[in-house]
């Protein structure tokens, strides 16, 4: 009894030491606390540090926090890569491919001028040492394909600069209006990576389309076509195109009759 | 000779079909049609001494324009833009229609016409022209034919 009672004074006195000792400091707890658990006092505490920082992260951002994101950036375009490829790949493969029927035709055109140069002595013997002439002999003399009409029409407009035909059809003009109309509409209802319309098949007909940037070509084609023919007659479109278009470049339309002719002269007859 | 692309436009069965036929060949038919897609003709006037092939896109009727393949307009010089003057909801859209054509085609010449002016009294045109909020280039009917060449020749006249 006398010795808990004894305990008890004991702690006691502590307690009264402790206020005596620590009042300052309670007081001074207590305020923090109320600046804590206040939102609007402790903003203004904090307030200034925060905007010493910012400016600070103003002044020194890219400086100290460029390796980090260009880490991030390396991150996230390896990790993307696939649609990248995906937005990237439709236009460069056009772009190949007609790069690689470019190169292939220039390197056809230079065999056959080599082995025209040394083997000039009979087309028999030309196609013996060859081989390449052989087939194209081949299908030369197997074509009963015929080059009906070709077109040169304006590609936005559908409006037509040039042409030459086989026989005398409908008007030209109409055709050539109906025909942007199809591609236009085609174009814009399946074209889901910006491919041009290359082809119409109707019944034995089959129309080759050529897009360049301002103008496109249309070839009306009769009779059986071989994908070597009908390659091939691509190939020429474009070499036409790019060699024999090139000097009337901006003035089709009022070099109609000239080029009218030199479409007849290379595709027609 | 110069060639010009023509865009006949506007809601369906406004008479873009009957207006265009009437102009080439000086018929008019009842029969509803509908232009499927597009139908691309041709007609040749003269304007300021000088033949103009005009190929004329006779399109199919949208509600609003923005509904029209935008690749449909590329290249034109000229918009004919159609209303039905006995169908007030066909030129509900006409303000809106005609600022998407003029952003779409900055600079060709956009002609406003109200059709089927026989089926109206001149009460009643008087009216329909003030429910429209804009001034009509042209008041024509493709079943009589009236005003229907002048609609072309003006337009032919602005583009050459
Ligand atoms: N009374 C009268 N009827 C007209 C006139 N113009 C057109 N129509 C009739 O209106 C209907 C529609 O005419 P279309 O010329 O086919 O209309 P559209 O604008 O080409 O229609 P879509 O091709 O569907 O966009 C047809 O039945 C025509 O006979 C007109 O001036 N007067
Ligand atoms: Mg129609």
């Amino acid at each position: 009894m006398t010795k808990g009672n004894h305990i008890n004074d004991e702690e006691r006195a502590l307690e009264r030491l402790k206020d005596i000792l620590l009042k300052k400091d309670r007081a001074e707890l207590e305020e923090i606390r109320s600046i804590l658990h206040s939102q609007e006092k402790l903003t203004e505490k904090v307030k200034p540090i925060l905007l010493d920082h910012f400016e600070f992260f103003k002044e020194n951002f890219s400086h100290e926090y460029e390796s980090i994101i260009n880490e991030l950036i390396d991150k996230k375009l390896k990790q993307s890569e696939q649609e990248l490829l995906d937005l990237i790949y439709p236009s460069l493969g056009k772009m190949i491919s007609k790069y690689v029927t470019l190169q292939m035709t220039t390197l056809k055109e230079s065999i056959e001028s080599t082995v025209k140069s040394k083997f000039s002595f009979g087309r028999s013997i030309k196609s013996f040492f060859t081989g390449v002439k052989e087939s194209d002999l081949i299908i030369a003399n197997a074509n009963v394909s015929t080059v009906e009409e070709v077109y040169l029409i304006q590609r936005d407009s559908g409006i037509l600069l040039a042409s030459a035909s086989n026989n005398e059809s409908m008007d030209k003009d109409v055709v050539a209006g109906m025909l942007t109309a199809i591609k236009s509409f085609v174009e814009d209802a399946f074209n889901k990576d910006a491919q041009d319309l290359e082809m119409i098949e109707y019944g034995s007909y089959k129309i080759i389309i050529r897009s360049y940037y301002s103008f496109y070509i249309a070839m009306a084609i009769s009779g059986a076509l071989s994908s070597t023919e009908q390659n091939n007659l691509a190939e020429n479109i474009d070499t036409f195109a790019s060699n024999e278009l090139k000097s009337f470049k901006g003035r089709y339309e009022s070099s109609s009759a000239e080029i009218s002719k030199l479409l007849e002269h290379q595709f027609i007859v | 000779m110069i060639s010009k692309k023509v865009i006949l436009t506007g809601s369906f069965g406004v008479g873009k079909t009957s207006i265009f036929n009437q102009f080439l060949f000086q018929k008019f038919s009842d029969k509803y049609l509908t232009t499927i897609g597009v139908k691309v003709n041709k007609k040749t006037v003269e304007a300021k001494g000088q033949e103009v092939s005009l190929l004329v896109w006779d399109i199919a009727g949208e509600v609003t324009q923005d509904k029209v393949p935008t690749s449909y307009f590329l290249g034109a010089s000229g918009i004919i833009y159609v209303m039905d003057l006995s169908r007030p909801l066909t030129f509900e859209k006409l303000d809106s229609d005609i600022a998407y054509l003029e952003e779409l085609l900055p600079g060709a010449a956009i002609k406003i016409v109200g059709n089927k002016k026989d089926l109206l009294s001149k009460e009643e045109l008087l009216e329909a022209q003030q429910n429209i909020s804009k001034k009509l280039d042209a008041i024509t009917s493709a079943k009589t034919g009236e005003n229907i060449p002048d609609l072309f020749l003006n337009l032919a006249e602005e583009l050459v």
